[in-house]
């Protein structure tokens, strides 16, 4: 008897559940298919979606909330319009002139965009972050609640989210079914070189596909509003990422590819998480987790481990195993021994003229900031280990950073060691998660690389910063002292400026040794061909691992200083993962690939906003977002960098001038034209 | 015992045969030949033997030791070499650095924390040796020379120095005459045929071109829907009636 009606609870809690789960799952299958979508006709695969979800929803916001008008017209314009519009532009300007590229330049471009995108938005709007958003949703009275059957309690958002989704899925099925649009889609989607031969623009039919995954995307973001309460008060487009999260784990069930496993995995995945908080216990910890914040996290990394679909298919297909194309030399390798003495004299009188001056002469301001690109700088060498050498992307250095800050702060704090050996444990640490981290995701490298490190930034940032054994607990708070060792004190801004000098040099020449030493060999392997590299014998996966490991903890000690230069771990201004989206765009964009772009990068980082666009041309600091995250685009064309590029490029010219005056020279040194040979003859 | 042997090899795709309990050995420096016309199945038992595919049947060893359930690059470190039909280099290399990479895989100097503290740096006594291998093939003075600017049958040496550079016991080519014409052909035969003389490594040659077979092989396996059609030293196969027929087609096969 009793058993019987406590049955009858449950099954009553699951139906619940069940409901409440579907209109969640809606809105991740919106999101789901407009990856799909685009990854299907342009390859391209769209991180930016978040920021595109957001726009739509500021917009909406904007329009119906500040200015007043109508939910209908406000929506038109923010969804049916603005949308489509972005979506077009979009695929017109940028991504259909880098067709060709490799799946991982695409998705760097993707992450510019992601970074620059609610930027401009909100410059261009003016858009006010501090006001409350206060989550209003598209369906007016949306909070009013209808029983199902009598009993299962939905609201009208709910039911609206649902009916929509299911209704926008329905129309997209039609229109692949009886609509020329669809039917080319479906064929370019099949063969693109085979569509444009029988006389089908494949342009077209791309264009198609963004202005519909845009508004998909645009729908979701106003949809989801209400329904999610992650988005909270403020309306930031950070709050997109749980949803692009989970939507990214709908899509990964049909390997990106299938728009019905996309419709169908979303759904399925909002009732799961619903399942979850309604039946798991919440007596312990990690089960707790995992009904709220983390399960996103969890799902998506679980799926691209465990998911047979994407091991076959990264064993079976290349677009996903995205090495770059073939990189040219660097400008440091091509040049004559006039042109090398040459650049080193000039360095070597600028780094003396800049220390002199900051010794010397500068303010204590320009030191912290001196001393900040220095640290930068170490950061950003740990890009240039990974990505530059290894050409694998990586979204989560700067969770390592802050592993590294918080291993500073928490071993001073707690067990009153010295903090420079706290920072090393932090290193330490961030090495063995980077190392076991990597290694179920190693394997499969390129894009879902990037999203599982994404998904494992995130899950630190929403779940494990809070944890006292992590974040540090509120009564103690985040103060982290500057060190003291070998009888010197550190803790004057000139003599710790000195220290990050000091380590900086000393991971420079790490990382040069790495590249040019059995380790770095092997990465150069791996990045001109796979194949061939195992057939010597290396170990892909090996390789990226060790390589990983390091670059988290090169982070990490670059996370460690910039905490003990600013006396506390600013987790909220320095290492959120959106910060981290913008360190990879910069490095890669400057040049990943050498030691000098990577401080470069460092500098630019920290100087470009205070200098260039504030004091120069009055510019908010936020435009290096958007100057740099549309930089990005140059990715495609110049993978080694643009300063690496104009490097190049100018090193040219000299040498031609230096032909005039001394032709045998430099006949002797200009070496054998490079034919562009990603192809060479034979059958395949 | 042989080095290199596939015992009863099969291999199914979506209820096609591509193999039929395919039998092949290679002995301890000896040249043998793998032919057969398009889709016999040479490429499907080339990657079977170097771990590409698994065999639904059948074994792989090498050495004595079973092989089957291995790695490609686990084989690799056992000492089987390959070159590629289409070739795979390491593009925004140097040619030399091609062979430096094989060789440090190889001995296995590849410790990180050498390499952290400058003994991963490449040595001399290691460029030279790569350099004297360059120089054997001909490929001497091109060390420092970007992949990308060498010819085909240069990339084809390249490719052979590279496998050399893992001190294989034996050499897995696959059709290495393809996109070479005659004259290039029998450049590359006679380069490969001293340099074996040399170092006395196994060989198994897939290839199309019969004629090279012919000069350059001293055993010969035929194969022909998946199944072996016959074997045994060059000459007597070449001139084989079932091998013609394979190759030439019974018309012709019938009239001579």
């Amino acid at each position: 008897m009793t058993a019987s009606v406590l049955a009858a609870g449950v099954l009553e809690e699951t139906i619940r559940a069940f409901f409440q789960g579907l209109p969640i799952g809606a809105g991740f299958a919106l999101v789901a298919m407009s990856f799909v979508l685009t990854y299907k006709t342009s390859g391209v695969f769209n991180l930016a979606f978040g920021a595109q979800a957001f726009i739509s929803a500021a917009t909406y916001y904007e329009l119906h909330v500040r200015r007043d008008w109508s939910i209908w017209l406000a929506v038109l314009v923010a969804v049916v319009l603005v949308a489509p519009v972005l979506g077009l532009l979009l695929e017109r300007l940028i991504f259909r002139h880098v067709h060709a590229a490799s799946a991982v330049a695409k998705l760097v471009i993707s992450l510019g965009l992601l970074v620059a995108l609610p930027e401009l938005f909100k410059l261009i709007v003016d858009y006010n972050r501090e006001q409350p958003f206060g989550a209003v949703g598209i369906i007016p009275d949306g909070t009013t609640v209808y029983r199902l059957f009598g009993r299962y309690p939905v609201t009208r958002d709910e039911i609206a989210a649902f009916v929509i989704v299911v209704a926008a899925s329905l129309a997209l099925a039609a229109l692949f079914r009886y609509t020329r649009l669809g039917l080319r889609i479906r064929a370019v989607v099949q063969s693109p070189r085979m569509t444009e031969l029988n006389g089908v623009n494949a342009d077209w039919v791309s264009s198609g596909s963004w202005m519909l995954s845009s508004f998909f995307a645009g729908l979701a973001g106003v949809l989801l509003v209400p329904t999610t309460s992650s988005l909270g008060t403020v309306l930031e487009p950070t709050g997109f990422f749980p949803i692009v999260i989970s939507a990214l784990a709908a899509a990964a069930l049909g390997r990106l590819v299938s728009l019905p496993a996309a419709l169908l995995g979303g759904l399925a995945l909002g009732v799961v998480t619903t399942q979850m908080r309604t039946h798991v216990p919440r007596d312990n910890v990690i089960l707790a987790e995992l009904q709220g914040p983390a399960l996103p996290y969890v799902m998506l990394f679980a799926i691209i481990v465990f998911w047979p679909a994407i091991r076959r298919q990264v064993a079976g297909a290349d677009p996903l195993l995205g090495v770059s194309p073939p990189p040219p030399a660097l400008a440091a390798t091509s040049r004559s021994r006039g042109m090398t003495i040459y650049t080193r004299v000039m360095a070597l009188a600028f780094f003396t003229a800049v220390g002199i001056w900051t010794f010397g002469y500068a303010n204590n301001f320009w030191i912290s900031r001196i001393t900040h690109s220095v640290i930068f700088s170490i950061i950003f060498l740990s890009i240039v280990v990974f990505t530059g050498l290894g050409g694998q992307i990586a979204l989560c250095q700067v969770t390592f950073a802050a592993i590294g800050a918080f291993g500073a702060m928490q071993f001073a704090q707690r067990w009153d060691v010295s903090v420079i050996v706290g920072m090393l444990a932090g290193a330490a640490i961030a090495a063995a998660v980077g190392a076991v981290l990597s290694i179920p995701v190693m394997r499969l490298g390129g894009i879902w690389l990037a999203i599982a490190t994404l998904a494992f930034a995130l899950f630190f940032h929403d779940v494990l910063v809070k944890y006292d054994w992590v974040g540090g607990s509120l009564f103690h708070g985040r103060g982290v002292p500057r060190p003291e060792f070998f009888g010197v004190d550190f803790s004057s801004r000139e003599n710790f400026l000195i220290l990050c000098i000091a380590v900086l040099v000393l991971v420079g020449v790490l990382v040069i040794l790495i590249r040019e030493s059995s380790t770095g060999m092997a990465l150069r392997a791996l990045r001109g061909s796979e194949t061939a590299a195992e057939s010597i014998g290396v170990i892909s996966w090996r390789s990226r691992v060790i390589v990983f490991s390091v670059s988290a903890g090169i982070a990490a000690i670059g996370g460690g200083l910039l905490a003990m230069e600013e006396k506390l771990v600013g987790y909220e201004s320095n290492y959120d993962p959106q910060t981290g989206l913008f360190w990879l765009v910069i490095v890669v964009v400057l040049g990943a690939r050498t030691v000098e772009g990577g401080i470069q990068a460092g500098v630019a980082f920290v100087i470009f906003p205070e200098l260039v666009l504030d004091r120069w041309l009055g510019l908010h600091g936020a435009w290096r977002y958007v100057l740099f995250g549309f930089a990005a685009i140059s990715f495609a064309r110049h993978p080694e960098g643009l300063l690496e590029h104009g490097k190049r490029r100018s090193q040219a010219m000299m040498q031609r001038m230096f032909a005039r005056r001394q032709p045998a020279m430099a006949a002797a040194t200009t070496g054998p034209a490079v034919p562009t040979a990603a192809d060479p003859e034979g059958e395949p | 015992m042989s080095l290199l042997v596939a015992d009863g090899i099969t291999k199914r795709f979506a209820g096609i045969t591509a193999l039929d309990d395919v039998h092949v050995a290679v002995e301890e420096g000896e040249r043998v030949g793998l032919i057969g016309p398009n889709g016999a199945g040479k490429t499907t038992l080339f990657n079977c033997l170097l771990g590409l595919l698994r065999p639904d049947a059948g074994s792989v060893s090498f050495d004595g030791q079973d092989i089957t359930g291995l790695p490609v690059y686990r084989r690799a470190r056992l000492g089987i070499g390959r070159t590629f039909q289409r070739v795979e280099l390491f593009s925004g290399s140097s040619v030399r650095d091609h062979l430096l990479f094989a060789h440090r895989i190889r001995s296995g100097t590849g410790a990180l924390w050498k390499d952290l503290i400058g003994l991963g740096l490449p040595k001399s006594a290691e460029i030279e040796r790569c350099d004297a291998l360059l120089e054997s093939l001909g490929l001497g003075g091109m060390g420092d020379e970007p992949i990308e600017a060498l010819s085909l049958g240069q990339s084809r040496l390249v490719e052979v120095a590279r496998a050399l550079m893992t001190q294989p016991r034996v050499v897995l080519l696959d059709e290495p005459s393809s996109g070479l014409d005659r004259a290039e052909t029998n450049a590359l035969a006679d380069t490969l045929a001293r340099i074996q003389s040399e170092q006395g490594f196994g060989m198994l040659l897939v290839e199309h071109d019969v004629e090279l077979v012919a000069s350059f092989t001293e055993r010969t396996y035929v194969l022909d829907f998946g199944k072996l059609i016959t074997h045994g030293p060059t000459p007597d196969v070449m001139r084989d009636d079932q091998v013609r027929a394979a190759y030439l087609g019974d018309f012709v096969a019938g009239t001579s």
